[in-house]
């Protein structure tokens, strides 16, 4: 921890990982809805929709919560956002049981938001029950679900809670990558998480960002997002005490790129720039061409003027490249989504199996990408692959993974 | 890394001469009723004087944006101003930006979820959203500076300030070909954020704060923002060591956290200055008994009772207030000071210059961290 800059920069890779998501609970899990491109999106039971366009959203089911926390009457009042890292640092530790962060670098946009909204509805009643109001409010703050999960697994380390709206996860494994290559820390846990909460279900909708139909990512006719919820994190540590300690590992992120596009706070500039520059500086910082990238997990919300800055950009930037979202299958879970989907891409590049863009009918004109449209595509060789995130405020984050040859142990 | 600038917006004023002299004289700011919640009786808060954010509000980035953003842009605009750096395409490019934020933009999300509460979803008004989002004010700085590259938000507790600071310096240390990263700390004063400590039995209903008090009385919250300009170069006051901070699971834990970073920071006879959170809650026992313990010839001074709770601000606040210190070799006095505190509250160097400040900031939910500085 703490150590000076690094002459010969670090190789960072992922030695495990954890991952809750509407895919499943799990590596395992998530790898069999992908390989099913299995539609994860079902109607919103965990408050009224009536008034919503939209009514849909991917869920992830408590009881695949339920299983593996202790029913504790401190576990009773974590928020579910918590008991989601619970599940995924469980599953990360399993693999890598020794793993002992210097730091933790997640993301989030509201962490448990909906305890806020609990107590906000409950100040409203004429004799407000306040007997759970302070466990809300302190179970409320969008960094306690990290710090739960660290609690509830022993283990003790700083944390950097990142809020970058959607782009939040991307930045923080970005940072954490960062600070190991330069040799300032060793370990970190990097990742990111956002449950479902009527505020934000309810914002998006207002926005005309959700949609009402499917959510058809670069879709001719898209008409925007669903939103999901679920987290991820990921053990990232150099590949020089990986390989000392004979880790299984799993990948390795070799670059990162974040840019700001100040245009608008909702909205890309329509050139494309903010995407254009996050990718850009991913691939510089990965010294790598745009012709050797395999495979780009697309941000792909399936907004119009998402979509099409992102998709201009990649096909100005990359040219011919395999492109999916997997928000047609399991909706945008904000801060948790970079997270989320750098172990899908990490798990697409380790199975040979490029991850299915759903509900795809046809192309925008304007866009000639090559989406990996409705089915899982093969792809052995595929070994860079890049992860988009970009959300309001202009933030934009890229990341580079890679499962180079010499990863074999 | 230097603290190459300094500015602040805080209940006192907005100029760091002004409050500093506010400060030194004893006032502390004036509190307001911030009206009530259903069924509630008023809270008072340490709100900042309207005019302060006025010429904010006319930018037009800023129109509808709420009052976190306009403290935001004024303080940080005053830290460049302060390190008379005036940031064109290309400075803005090799400058980073990184916020500190706790409880955000209350005002309009209180606003926005009301509206979904009384009349339903169909009323939520679509401009309100956008500016409930943890990085709008990050946002709308970015936009009026330029910045095109690395922005970040992060969220915590009264922590957050500092840990915000030591993620800048990972930033400057991991990005040779960055010059400078702006800190800014940032909150916003609404009833309904008091009505929520004041249930989470950490506030009380209307000042004095008594810091370091043997029974916790509860605090007051106020709002406003700080900024610090981190530079490879800059003015005499280094930032010597910031810790990456922990976490306490229990209250009864915190001293003993904040005991482990402080034998980390530093040998406890070279600390000059003690700069605490203590805001009048259970953090103060646990700074109290840390300072006896390590750094018994230290000076101890809060802010708190003078300037209110501002959370993600405060650490800032509490940064420029030992910068300054150790500049005019001066401190304020400490208001509220328990009869038989027992640590020292010296206001001038007994006869050395102090040349070396500790800032701790002890969140009220689980976080912690502090940091030294050397002049």
């Amino acid at each position: 921890m703490n150590r000076q800059r690094n002459e010969k920069p670090s190789r960072v890779a992922v030695v495990a990982a954890g991952v809750v998501s509407p895919l499943g609970a799990g590596l395992e899990a998530t790898r069999r809805a992908l390989r099913e491109a299995r539609d994860c999106i079902s109607p919103v039971t965990r408050f009224s929709v009536a008034q919503c366009r939209c009514t849909t959203a991917g869920q992830v089911d408590d009881r695949w919560l339920a299983e593996v926390v202790p029913n504790d009457r401190k576990a009773r009042r974590l928020h579910r956002v918590s008991r989601m890292m619970i599940t995924a640092l469980q599953e990360l530790l399993a693999q890598a049981p020794d793993f002992r962060p210097d730091l933790v670098v997640v993301g989030t946009t509201s962490g448990g938001m909906s305890f806020g909204e609990q107590y906000y509805r409950a100040l409203q009643q004429p004799d407000v029950q306040t007997r759970q109001v302070p466990s809300w409010i302190a179970n409320y703050p969008p960094q306690k679900a990290a710090i739960d999960a660290l609690e509830a697994s022993g283990l003790a380390a700083p944390c950097q809670v990142i809020a970058n709206a959607c782009a939040s996860g991307n930045n923080a494994i970005g940072h954490a990558f960062e600070c190991i290559r330069s040799g300032r820390y060793e370990r970190i846990l990097a990742g990111g998480y956002d449950a479902l909460s009527e505020l934000v279900f309810v914002g998006f909708d207002s926005l005309q960002a959700a949609t009402p139909e499917k959510c058809r990512p670069f879709d001719r006719q898209r008409s925007g997002l669903v939103l999901g919820e679920g987290g991820a994190l990921l053990a990232l540590e150099t590949l020089e005490l990986a390989r000392a300690r004979g880790a299984d590992v799993l990948g390795e992120i070799t670059g990162y790129g974040i840019s700001t596009d100040n245009h608008h706070l909702t909205q890309p500039h329509p050139s494309g720039i903010g995407p254009r520059r996050a990718m850009e500086r991913a691939l510089a910082s990965a010294g790598r061409a745009p012709n050797e990238i395999d495979y780009v997990n697309a941000h792909g919300t399936a907004t119009p003027f998402n979509d099409a800055a992102e998709g201009r950009a990649i096909i100005e930037l990359l040219g011919p490249v395999p492109v999916s979202s997997t928000k047609g299958m399991m909706g945008h879970s904000l801060g948790g989504a970079g997270a989320i989907e750098a172990v899908i891409t990490l798990l697409a590049l380790r199975h040979g199996l490029l991850p299915a863009n759903l509900n795809f009918r046809a192309g925008d004109p304007d866009l000639a990408l090559e989406i990996v449209a409705n089915e899982p595509r093969t792809a052995g060789d595929a070994r860079v692959a890049l992860s988009n995130s970009f959300g309001f405020g202009g933030t934009n984050a890229t990341i580079v993974l890679e499962t180079p040859e010499d990863l074999a142990a | 890394m230097r603290l190459a600038g300094l500015g602040w917006v805080t209940p006192l004023g907005s100029t760091l001469d002004g409050v500093w002299e506010k400060l030194q004289a004893g006032e502390s700011a004036a509190a307001k009723s911030l009206g009530q919640g259903p069924g509630e009786k008023g809270l008072e808060g340490f709100p900042v004087p309207q005019e302060v954010s006025a010429e904010a509000s006319r930018h037009p980035r800023l129109r509808r944006s709420s009052a976190i953003s306009r403290f935001a842009v004024v303080a940080g605009l005053a830290a460049l101003h302060d390190a008379a750096v005036e940031l064109d395409e290309a400075s803005a490019g090799r400058t980073a930006l990184v916020f500190a934020i706790s409880n955000g933009g209350v005002i309009y999300t209180k606003r926005f979820f009301h509206e979904i509460v009384q009349s339903g979803a169909q009323t939520a008004s679509p401009l309100l959203f956008p500016e409930t989002v943890f990085n709008a004010p990050a946002s709308h700085l970015a936009a009026i500076l330029g910045i095109t590259g690395a922005s970040y938000t992060l969220v915590g507790d009264g922590a957050v300030g500092l840990l915000a600071l030591r993620m800048a310096e990972d930033l400057m240390m991991v990005n040779p070909e960055l010059d400078r990263c702006l800190v800014v700390g940032a909150e916003e004063l609404d009833w309904l954020l008091c009505d929520a400590y004041r249930r989470w039995r950490l506030l009380r209903a209307a000042p004095p704060i008594a810091p370091f008090a043997q029974v916790a009385h509860g605090t007051i919250l106020s709002e406003g923002a700080g900024a610090v300009l981190v530079a490879r170069e800059g003015e005499a006051v280094e930032i010597e060591q910031i810790h990456p901070g922990g976490n306490f699971a229990r209250q009864r834990e915190l001293a003993g956290q904040l005991e482990a970073i402080a034998r980390d920071l530093a040998p406890n006879d070279s600390v000059d200055l003690f700069l605490a959170s203590a805001n009048g809650t259970f953090i103060d026992a646990a700074e109290r008994s840390v300072a006896a313990k390590h750094f018994p010839k230290a000076a101890v001074y809060t802010m708190k009772p003078a300037v209110g709770e501002s959370v993600a601000a405060s650490g800032i606040w509490q940064t420029i207030c030992a910068v300054l210190a150790l500049r005019r070799q001066e401190l304020p006095p400490l208001l509220g000071i328990p009869k038989g505190f027992g640590l020292t509250t010296a206001r001038k160097p007994p006869g050395e210059a102090w040349r070396r400040a500790v800032v701790s900031t002890c969140g009220l939910n689980q976080q912690v961290a502090a940091l030294t500085l050397r002049i």
